[in-house]
């Protein structure tokens, strides 16, 4: 059994019922110290390239445990993201206390502008899926199928479903290759799992490109494409409220995406900084993000599974890093073609 | 002899005014220093608003590293990320993509917007005011909400006016993300520049040659076309240019109509270089140079256009506008109106209030779209809940006020310097407050950021630099807003009050700002609206205190919350409405009361 695999299990499968665990106490998230630092800095900025709608449920539950700390989030899509926080930090103006990122290749490029940072159950984390030890794994996302209930008669159960001639004239949303680093995971998987052949074949039924996820799982509700590959996070609120979609995960495999976040050396607020991150990345946070938002985990033993996860079926596709560096320019422009994106 | 005389008398006042200056600036040496102070202060201004970004946006274009991160001396300059972008074909498509749909939008906006000052300026069409009020509400829309508000209306497959000819059995279908569709869009929605135009040229007109026309036998159509329509010419051209040039740096409605389709324009093809992982910022201030130069080029042919011919029409007799009895035909313009107005605020505002109180966008028909229990105040709930929501509209006033304040007082000091004194240097100030009207918001975002985020004393991350950013941005417009009323004003007012002793600042405050006051309303509340509806040059330069009302609407947009969206957009739109209608009020009030100091 090779390293990776052994990963892949911790990350997927293996035992666990799910959190049986007492209700956490604030002392799990953190010293007695560290709390009443945090309490008394009072607030903390926080960069994310995540969805603000998604990051605000998260600030609204960590507020429940805390709500003497305000957290002031400023959202952008990742490249805007990463300029503005190499910007400022160049500029000694960078007003981050966390930053929170989905690619981890551009982050791996600002590990010196973090301080050393561990939450209190650091050994319980996956460390494969760290690009550093200042960097951690805050929220872990996964790639599922989703349909509109109401339209699609005759579902897609797998990755290859959505390469059949029956889905074909504009049925299938397609998030393009650039649009991030959750969206490299799933072309990297795509092309090393499904096969070499896999995108042009998915090309073949014409599909509806989209800039990002979030648009196509509205276009999925509004049934503006039927069908198609989707961040499990980006769909499952609309179901949850009551949407007409349905999503599966393929027996091909799951595509994660393990987020990379640190609190930076300026941040003006370092023990709140902390205590959020520690908050996030405890079980509660992690149960939290789950079973409200739809991600995973990259804790070794997950707390609970998204609904119709069955980790026995389903198993977990983490990409090698180094490939994950590497490959990214060249398989993105040959994913431009195949697809003819013009980028 | 009557244009003799009107010469001689322009030549008489000039030297007038020459000696009034001269008397004012009789203190000697000090005064002329004096001047040379304010106009150096204005140019320091305008270099620091204006030049300073345009040079980092230029330094971005030229290399391949980020300014502040790497440093002057770190930059290697040269020309090859430049050429590569020129001989990009994405590029070309993009570049390509945008005249045609520009172009589009032009011709439709044009047939649109000269139509309606005809039928508001020169017939006898009933209810004219209202036409020629609500015709301008367009100009208020953000294209972002315009664009989704079609985007509802316009899908082939879920499209509300789909759903409606499905169920009248109509077998036609309307798709709108295509490029016809986009030209639509621009059209409607772009009409009122052209009318802006138009519409007062046609007003200025001595109806004396429509007459001599008509007496040599000519219909009214042929007048029309070959009397009327040629010349106002210049108009026609000037507000045709202004319009592309806006439609150009339009964001919102290309995003969302084209991106389904995938038919990039420039605006859309930057937004992309600037969002990808990793983002290419380099080529996208490289495609903002490409972008600015054809928007250049576009505005100075507007000036040459309106320098050389635009009043040549206008005699200097009193007249009064000739309306054409258009007998019944008259309730067929009414109705074209009436169409207008339905197509461009009726129809998208029912879409978006549709949508903001519709639980999920999926219609499966016509019986779904009109069932209760498929609506609900959810999306409103949802956006009042958010916290930033009121931090935002609270942001979004702070800033559309200051901006406001600040933009009107140095538009003012701007626009009298360029139009009311002989101060040399005024010729730079002209053409440096016109410049940002070329360059695109969203890559100037982030040169405002590279060129502002290293000024001492806090400036970045505080609503102040979200409010110069709109200064810069929408001088241009401002300045020429003001211009206006400057040229309103007859000069003899001011030289009335120096014959009487009064000095230069008590002039200004006595007798120009009091009668220039409705038009520095009118200035100020266009550049709150301008300021309001922002996003591009907002992007990188908000922060977790200081967020405002568009950079939120993107994010509901981005995050797939079209009810969200909708609702935001609703709420957006009922403070717009607000603020234009307090605005309107007061500044007839200032109006009214500054007729009653003149009388």
């Amino acid at each position: 059994m090779t390293r990776r695999s052994v990963i892949i299990a911790g990350l997927a499968a293996v035992a666990m019922a799910a959190s049986l665990a007492a209700p956490a106490t604030a002392q799990e998230f953190g010293s007695p110290e560290l709390i009443a630092a945090a309490k008394k800095e009072g607030k903390l900025v926080y960069y994310t390239a995540n969805f603000a709608e998604v990051e605000q449920e998260v600030i609204n539950a960590f507020n429940k445990r805390f709500p003497e700390i305000r957290v002031e989030m400023v959202r952008a899509p990742g490249g805007q993201l990463i300029t503005r926080v190499k910007t400022e930090a160049a500029a000694n103006k960078l007003s981050a206390d966390v930053v929170d990122h989905s690619d981890r290749a551009l982050m791996v490029d600002l590990v010196d502008l973090f301080q050393d940072y561990a939450p209190p159950n650091a050994a319980d984390y996956v460390p494969e899926a760290m690009i550093s030890p200042k960097l951690w794994p805050r929220a872990t996302l996964v790639w599922s199928i989703a349909y509109n209930s109401e339209l699609a008669k005759k579902p897609p159960k797998s990755f290859a479903d959505l390469t059949k001639p029956d889905y074909g004239n504009k049925q299938i949303g397609q998030v393009i290759a650039a649009s991030g680093g959750t969206t490299w995971t799933r072309i990297m998987f795509e092309r090393q799992v499904l096969g070499e052949g896999y995108w042009a074949k998915q090309a073949a039924t014409n599909p509806v490109l989209f800039p990002s996820g979030a648009p196509m799982a509205d276009a999925i509700v509004r049934g503006e494409v039927t069908m198609g590959p989707i961040l499990y996070n980006a769909i499952y609120p609309k179901k949850r409220d009551g949407a007409p979609v349905e999503m599966v995960f393929a027996p091909e495999g799951a595509p994660v995406n393990p987020y990379a976040s640190g609190v930076p050396k300026t941040a003006a607020h370092p023990n709140a900084a902390k205590l959020f991150l520690n908050w996030c990345l405890s079980k509660e946070g992690q149960t939290f993000m789950i079973k409200q938002l739809g991600n995973l985990t990259s804790l070794k033993v997950a707390p609970v599974y998204p609904e119709g996860f069955d980790p026995k079926v389903v198993k977990v596709w983490l990409p090698d890093f180094a490939q994950y560096v590497k490959l990214h320019h060249d398989w993105v422009e040959d994913w431009n073609k195949v697809y003819n994106y013009r980028q | 002899m009557d244009a003799l005389a009107d010469q001689r008398g322009v030549t008489l006042r000039e030297s007038f005014m020459t000696r009034a200056f001269a008397a004012r600036a009789g203190g000697g040496g000090r005064r002329r220093l004096v001047a040379i102070a304010w106009i150096a202060l204005l140019l320091a201004i305008l270099a620091f608003l204006v030049i300073y970004p345009v040079m980092m946006l230029v330094i971005g274009a030229l290399t391949d590293s980020n300014p502040v991160v790497d440093g002057l001396a770190g930059l290697h300059p040269s020309l090859d990320n430049f050429l590569t972008v020129l001989a990009n074909p994405n590029v070309h498509a993009a570049l390509a993509n945008s005249l045609i749909c520009c172009g589009g939008g032009t011709a439709l906006a044009l047939a649109i917007g000269l139509t309606f000052s005809w039928i508001v300026v020169r017939t006898n069409t009933p209810c004219k005011r209202f036409i020629a009020a609500a015709s301008m509400l367009p100009l208020f829309v953000p294209p972002l909400v315009a664009g989704v508000a079609w985007v509802i209306l316009g899908s082939p497959k879920t499209g509300l006016i789909n759903t409606v000819f499905k169920w009248f059995g109509i077998e036609f279908r309307v798709d709108l993300y295509t490029m016809s569709g986009m030209i639509f869009v621009f059209g409607i929605y772009y009409a009122p520049y052209v009318y802006m135009f138009t519409a007062s040229a046609l007003r200025n007109m001595d109806p004396s040659l429509e007459e001599a026309s008509e007496i040599a036998g000519a219909t009214p159509l042929a007048t029309l076309f070959t009397v009327t329509f040629p010349l106002i010419l210049p108009a026609i051209i000037s507000g045709m240019l202004l319009s592309f040039v806006v439609m150009l740096g339009i964001y919102g409605i290309p995003a969302v109509l084209g991106a389904p389709a995938n038919i990039s324009v420039l605006t859309t093809y930057i937004f992309k270089l600037t969002a990808w992982s990793p983002p290419l910022y380099n080529t996208a201030a490289a495609v903002a140079i490409i972008l600015m130069v054809v928007t250049g080029f576009l505005v100075w042919l507007q000036h040459r256009v309106v320098s050389g011919r635009s009043y040549a029409t206008v005699a200097g007799k009193a007249f009064r506008p000739r309306n054409l009895d258009l007998g019944p035909w008259r309730w067929l313009t009414l109705a074209l109106a009436v169409a207008y107005l339905f197509v461009v605020v009726v129809l998208p505002t029912l879409a978006l209030i549709i949508t903001a109180f519709r639980k999920f966008m999926f219609i499966r028909d016509f019986a779904s779209l009109i069932d209760p229990r498929q609506y609900s105040l959810v999306h409103f709930q949802a956006v009042f809940d958010n916290p930033l929501t009121m931090r935002s509209i609270w942001n979004t006033l702070e800033v559309g006020t200051i901006t406001a304040v600040l933009g009107g007082t140095l538009a003012f000091a701007i626009g009298y310097t360029i139009h009311r004194t002989q101060l040399s240097g005024r010729r730079t100030l002209d053409l440096l407050s016109s410049l940002p009207v070329a360059i695109p918001g969203l890559v100037i975002g982030v040169a405002y950021l590279w060129a502002w985020i290293a000024v001492p004393g806090g400036l970045y991350g505080t609503i102040w630099i979200l409010a110069l950013a709109f200064v810069a941005r929408f001088m241009p417009d401002t300045v020429k807003a003001l211009s206006t009323s400057f040229m309103q004003i007859h000069r003899e007012l001011e030289e009335a009050a120096w014959v009487c002793g009064r000095g230069l600042l008590s002039t200004i405050r006595t007798i120009v700002l009091p009668i220039a006051s409705p038009g520095v309303i009118a200035a100020m509340t266009l550049l709150f609206v301008l300021a309001i509806r922002e996003l591009g040059s907002s992007l990188f330069l908000y922060t977790s205190d200081s967020t405002v009302m568009a950079v939120l609407l993107l994010d509901y947009y981005e995050g797939g919350n079209t009810g969200k969206t909708a609702a935001f957009s609703l709420v957006q739109t009922a403070i717009l409405a607000v603020l234009i209608g307090t605005a309107h009020w007061v500044s007839r009030g200032v109006s009214q009361s500054s007729i009653g100091r003149a009388g």
